[in-house]
This record gives structure tokens, sequence and C-alpha cells, in this order.
């Protein structure tokens, strides 16, 4: 036993400094009445702040937001476009596959601001927005189709991760089963429904959780594209309501301790749903020592 | 080896020598003081750039002085947005690594006061002859606990402004549109009155729907304008806290609702971008419109400079005060006036408050005026030349400033206009009507502001 504490004492305080203490950090603070007036001298207020966002009013529409926002994005791009794109770039020559994949790399490359901007120089009325041209609709799509934006220009992001973890899945995907399938009289799509998709199970898992996770918390697009609005909470998720109500007032009216209960209720929302994937998705089984060994 | 020793005694023996020699004049120190302020319109940027010409001034008295110090004035002028311009002060103001002198709303030093973080400035402000140029009314806008709390900075009024070329379109005469300030003045030109003029715009396709009237795009001191325009009040005088009227919040409300409902009104209005604001207004596409004085020089020096700038405003718009809700009412208009604030931890704060003084006359105020479209601060005189530009349209607009208000001073009044604007949002965008909206921010003032708030 003593000799596994050096292996595992790095991690453990890696962990424990960056993942471990911030939470607690923030569990304290959502604690206090820390606010711009109270910044000195914040002052212990124990459940007060939850208390104050069970009765907020707004906080219904938020969660609903948020889950809308995770579902979809995770659905339609972060998992589902991204198993599309994998199993389309490995269908074809390695050679365009390979380059493919390096050009949707490019929006992960570029600066979040700067990404941003594209979009909203995109999404402008005429006669400066493309979308708008292309259409002959002048309109300022940003607002017409609020969702529609931030979760495409999250999505398409987001799907450049799943793509490169399950391209290196199906990569290692023995040779031999293909073969065995095409042997037997297997069609494409039966042998991605009967041999690829049973082997990215694990990935599949990895993928879904971690960007769930990630979905959860993001809210930089939102911030930059919408706000969180147009009009009344359109587009305000979680993660950015915690945010505006933490740093981002207009009046520097900032409410550190209530911005840090719903950043607590985040990291508990999440915990669960890390769970809850765990046992869906079998993890036990999944990472269990394999009955045959091949060598 | 021997040689390089008896060079570096040289040396220093000569650099001593020169040190001491009868006659020799020691430099002057220079004294670091920073100054953080910011617009965020590009055209206010004199917030800065004046003290750096006080500054000047201010060397030269030094000199005649044969004070053993100069001062250098360093600092940044933001144009970001005010979020991340107060999220950096506040951040400063807690690790006192911050600016000297911070320039921000003056409705903020209640709060800032409250948390400890500026200098009181009643030492000083009795000491310098400049202060006592600045409008009286002004000092009450920096005042907390009996303590004053910064130096006045600027002044604005916000009128409702209007489009000429539209109304004509509509069937106008100039006459009638050349008297429309007046009678909004006397009260005969109301709320409703400028509904059924949009709304007929809209109708006879002058206008697009949607753009009868705009109002800004976010929360801001204008909503407390507009709900003291229906009748309300923020604050009680006798108790110092703030107060919400059901009653005013719903008429205001209500007008919202139905400037969305027939037409005149964007029911995402509240879309938070405040380049969609300007440009559609600049295109000559909006027919009435709430702004500030100093958003007159932003069009001119942004968005028209291929048209004309100010030449095309003034052939295109006019401006008056905002209507009252009933004929024979009194229009208002709103002041939020800038103010610069000396921070508490600040080991230069004499100093820094002689800087504020040297920036504070009209000379100086005036390279601000003409950029920024603002009225003065100041009971002198602003020496404006014909050739100003925005001087007509200053001394236009200034009489706005017997209407004005300003907003409570009250250190948690942030929460009041957040949770007031909650409301505005939610009845624009069509999520909840006037009168459920008016029940949520009643509950949520009551949660968020305790024994602070009346409601009534």
């Amino acid at each position: 036993m003593r000799g596994v504490v050096p292996f595992v004492l790095p991690a453990t305080l890696l962990i424990a400094v960056f993942f471990l203490a911030p939470a607690v950090l923030t569990v304290y603070l959502s604690m206090t009445d820390l606010s711009v007036v109270t910044f000195r001298n914040p002052g212990w207020s124990g459940l007060e702040n939850y208390r104050d966002l069970l009765q907020d009013a707004f906080l219904g529409r938020i969660f609903v937001n948020t889950i809308f926002y995770v579902v979809l994005t995770l659905v339609l791009f972060n998992v589902g476009m991204a198993l599309v794109v994998a199993i389309l770039t490995s269908l074809v020559p390695h050679r365009w596959g390979d380059l493919f994949r390096a050009l949707w790399l490019l929006p992960r490359m570029t600066p979040v601001v700067a990404y941003a901007f594209i979009w909203q120089g995109l999404m402008r009325e005429a006669p400066f927005g493309l979308l708008s041209n292309i259409t002959g609709i002048s309109q300022h799509w940003i607002n017409a189709a609020p969702w529609a934006t931030v979760i495409a220009a999250n999505g398409m992001i987001g799907a450049s991760f799943g793509m490169l973890i399950f391209t290196s899945a199906i990569r290692s995907i023995p040779n031999e089963l293909f073969y065995a399938s095409a042997v037997d009289g297997a069609s494409t799509w039966q042998s991605i429904r009967r041999v690829v998709l049973p082997m990215l199970r694990w990935p599949i898992l990895f993928v879904t959780a971690y960007q769930t996770l990630s979905l959860l918390t993001s809210f930089e697009y939102i911030l930059l594209l919408t706000g969180g609005g147009p009009g009344f909470y359109k587009t305000t998720v979680w993660s950015l309501y915690a945010y505006l109500l933490a740093f981002g007032s207009y009046f520097g009216n900032v409410q550190f301790g209530l911005g840090a209960a719903m950043a607590a209720v985040l990291v508990v929302i999440g915990t669960v749903m890390a769970v809850i994937y765990l046992r869906v998705f079998n993890f036990r089984a999944l990472v269990a020592k394999p009955k045959i060994e091949v060598v | 080896m021997r040689a390089r020793g008896l060079a570096c005694l040289l040396i220093a023996v000569l650099v001593l020598g020169f040190q001491l020699a009868p006659g020799h004049a020691q430099a002057p120190r220079t004294i670091t003081l920073t100054a953080w302020t910011v617009g965020p319109d590009e055209p206010s940027r004199p917030r800065f750039t004046n003290l750096l010409l006080a500054a000047d001034r201010l060397n030269a008295d030094l000199a005649r002085e044969g004070a053993a110090f100069r001062i250098r004035v360093e600092g940044s002028f933001d144009t970001t947005t005010w979020d991340a311009y107060l999220r950096r002060v506040l951040l400063a103001f807690e690790s006192k690594k911050g600016p000297d002198i911070v320039q921000a709303s003056a409705v903020l030093s209640v709060t800032w006061a409250a948390a400890g973080f500026l200098a009181p400035m009643d030492e000083f402000v009795p000491k310098h002859k400049q202060f006592a140029d600045v409008v009286p009314s002004l000092w009450q806008s920096v005042r907390y606990q009996g303590k004053t709390w910064g130096v006045p900075q600027d002044v604005e009024a916000r009128p409702l402004y209007f489009n000429k070329t539209l109304l004509k379109r509509l069937g106008w005469d100039d006459g009638t549109i050349a008297t429309l300030p007046d009678r909004i003045r006397r009260g005969e030109f109301t709320w409703d009155d400028m509904l059924a003029v949009a709304q007929e715009a809209v109708t006879k396709k002058i206008v697009e729907p949607g753009k009868g009237y705009y109002l800004r795009p976010r929360v801001g001191p204008d909503f407390n304008m507009w709900y003291r325009a229906f009748g309300g009040r923020d604050s009680d005088p006798d108790t110092g806290k703030l107060v919400f009227n059901r009653d005013a919040a719903l008429r205001y409300y209500t007008w919202l609702r139905r400037a969305v409902d027939v037409g005149v009104l964007e029911k995402d209005r509240m879309d938070g971008s405040w380049p969609r604001f300007h440009q559609t207004i600049t295109d000559g596409k909006v027919l009435f419109f709430s702004g500030g004085s100093w958003n007159w020089a932003e069009w001119a020096s942004q968005y028209l400079t291929a048209k004309g700038g100010e030449r095309w405003l003034f052939e295109n718009f006019d401006y008056a005060l905002q209507p009252p809700t009933r004929r024979g009412g009194k229009p208002i208009t709103l002041s939020n006036p800038q103010a610069y604030m000396i921070a508490a931890y600040s080991p230069n704060k004499e100093l820094a408050a002689r800087l504020i003084a040297y920036a504070s006359v009209p000379d100086i105020y005036l390279r601000h005026a003409v950029a920024s479209a603002r009225p003065s601060i100041l009971r002198s005189p602003i020496p404006f030349k014909d050739t100003d530009p925005y001087g007509a349209f200053v001394q236009d607009v200034s009489y706005m400033l017997v209407f004005t208000s300003f907003q409570p001073p009250h250190p948690e009044l942030p929460k009041w206009q957040e949770s007031f604007f909650r409301g505005v949002s939610a009845v624009i965008s069509g999520e909840l009507t006037p009168d459920r909206a008016v029940a949520v921010v009643a509950a949520e003032l009551q949660r968020l502001l305790k024994d602070q708030v009346i409601i009534e």
C-alpha cells in the first residue's frame, strides 16, 4: 500500500487543488452574503441564498432552458453529428477523411470571441449579413432564431471533440470484424449498426458524460451571441444566470453569494448526471477485465 | 584590474561631485496618479484626456510653486461595457492596487461609499475654487450620509428624439413638426399621442412594424425616468428607502405591452444590442426613439460620417423632453451625472483632488462638450466657438436640465433597477402580462431588499 502513495499523490493533489478546493470554496461562498456592499466584510448567511433561489420566480424558466440547450446540443451535435462525421470520414480514403477532420477543427482553434463575431456577421440584417443576403430575407437572424443560433454555433465546435474520439475508436476496431461482416453479406449500414456502434459504446459514454458536464457549465457562446436574450431570459441557461448574478450587472450589482449558490447547485446536478450516465452505460461492465485475452 | 577599479572610483567621485555641486538643481520626483475612466461611448474619451491636460497645467503651477515633485497621469479610457469596467474597478478596489481616480456614474458613489471603497471629498472640495463653479444641484448626486464622495464630471439629458423626415411622409408639415418639442414641454403631447402617431406610421407602412418607437435595449437608468413619467416614485425622502409603486409600474408595463400589440415596438427590443439600436435609427428607419444627448455625438461621428454627420442629424432628427402621461402633465428627463471619485487606499488623495479641480474648468470641459455633446456641469459659460461641433445642439438641449431628476441615492438601487427591468423585459417579450409582471417584481423586490423597500 505504501508503495502506491507516490504514484497516487500527484494526481490526488491536482484533483484536490483544482477540483475539490474550488467546489468547497463555491459552497462556502454560497453561504455568505458577499456582494459589492459587503465585499470587505461578508457575513455568514447560511442557507439564505438557497432559499432566495427557490423563491426566484424565473428559476424554473432558466432550468428548462438549460435542459433544452444541453439535450439538443448534445443529441444533435456533440454526439449525433460527431458520430455521423466520424463514420462518414472513416468510409472515405484516409487522406480525404483526415483533411476534412482537420478543417472541421479550425473553429475550435479560433478564439471564442472571434468565432462569435463571425457568427454575428453572418446573421445580421442586409446588406451586412451573409445569411440575409443569401436567403433574400433581411432580418436579424440571431434575434429571429436565437436557440438555433447558439446551439449551432456551440455544436459545430463541440462536434469536433466527439468526431476525433469516435474516429480513433473506429480505427481501432480490428479489420477482421469488418471482413467477417462482409463475408456474411452485411451492407455498409448493417456493418455500422452491428459492428461499429456496439464497439463505440465506451467512447459514446465518455463523450456523452464529458460533454453533458461541459455544456452545463458552458455559456460563453450564449453570452457573446445573445447575452441570454433576446428579451426575457430567452436563451439564459443556469451557468450564464450564475455568471450574471455574480459578475455581470450593468450597475455593478454583483451578488457573489447568490451566484455561488447557483454554481453549487450546478455542481450537484453535474455529479448526479455523471452517476446516472455510469449506471445507464453500465460502467463497471465496460471497464471489467476481458474474459478472453488476445495476445 | 587595478585600472578598472580606479576608473570606477573616478566615475563615482565625478557623479557625486556633480550632484553636490552648488547650483545643481535636483530633478523633481514624479508622482504617478492612475485614473480609470469609461465611456463606453467613444466620444466621451475626454473624460480621460482632460485629466492629462489638467496634469500639464498642474505641473506648470507646481513648477511655479517650487514643488519638489511633478505628477504623471496614467490610466485608461474603457470602451467595452459597463459590466466589464465595473467588474475591473471592483476587483481593483478590493486588491487596493487599482487607480487613484475612478470615473463612473455618480449614483455608484453611494454603493461604493457604503462598501468603504471611496475617500470622502469634503476635506478637499472647499480648498479648490474650481469646485465652486460646479452647478450646486449636481453635488446632490454624489452625497450620501452627509458626506461628499465624488466630483461631478459631466451631465446629460435623455431626450425623446423623432425623425422629421418620417413625420413629413406621414403628412405632418414643417410648422407642426417644429412645434412638437414645445407641445411636449407644455404637456400637450402625451405618451398615448406618440403611440397613436407611431401606430399610424406603421399602418401606413411609413415605418416597418416594430420601428415606431425604440428604447434602449438593456437595463439602464432610463427605466427610472419612464417609471417616474408614468407617476411612480422610487425613493421615499423621509426614510431614504427605495419605493416600488405598483400602479405606476402597471401603467408603464401596460403601455409597453400595448406598443408591442399594435406593432409600434419590437417584441425582441430588449436584445442587448447597442449597434443594432444605433444602426437602425441612423438608417432613418425609426420614428420615435428615446436616447441620451451623447448619442447625438455618437451618431454624427460613428454612424453618419458618410452622410454628412451632424448636418444630416439636424436635417432629419429633432428632440424633445420625455412626454407626460396625461395632458397638462409635466414632461421629464433624467440625468445620470458622471463623477470622478478617489479611492480610499490612494496615498495621493489631496493631489488627486487637485488634479480633478484643474479638470473642472470651462475651457477644459469644452473639449468634453464638443466631443460628446454633453451640457455643462459648470455655471460659467462654456466658450463654444461657432465652428465647434454639437455646440448648437448642447445649447438647445440645456433647457431640459430644468426638467431633470436624478437616480435615488441608495446603495441597493441596482437591485431595484435590475428587478424593474426584468418586468419590462418580460412584458415586452410577452412572457408575462403587465399585471403578473408587477406582482413578480414586487415579490422579488421584497425578497431582495427586505426592509429597504416600500411596496405601495
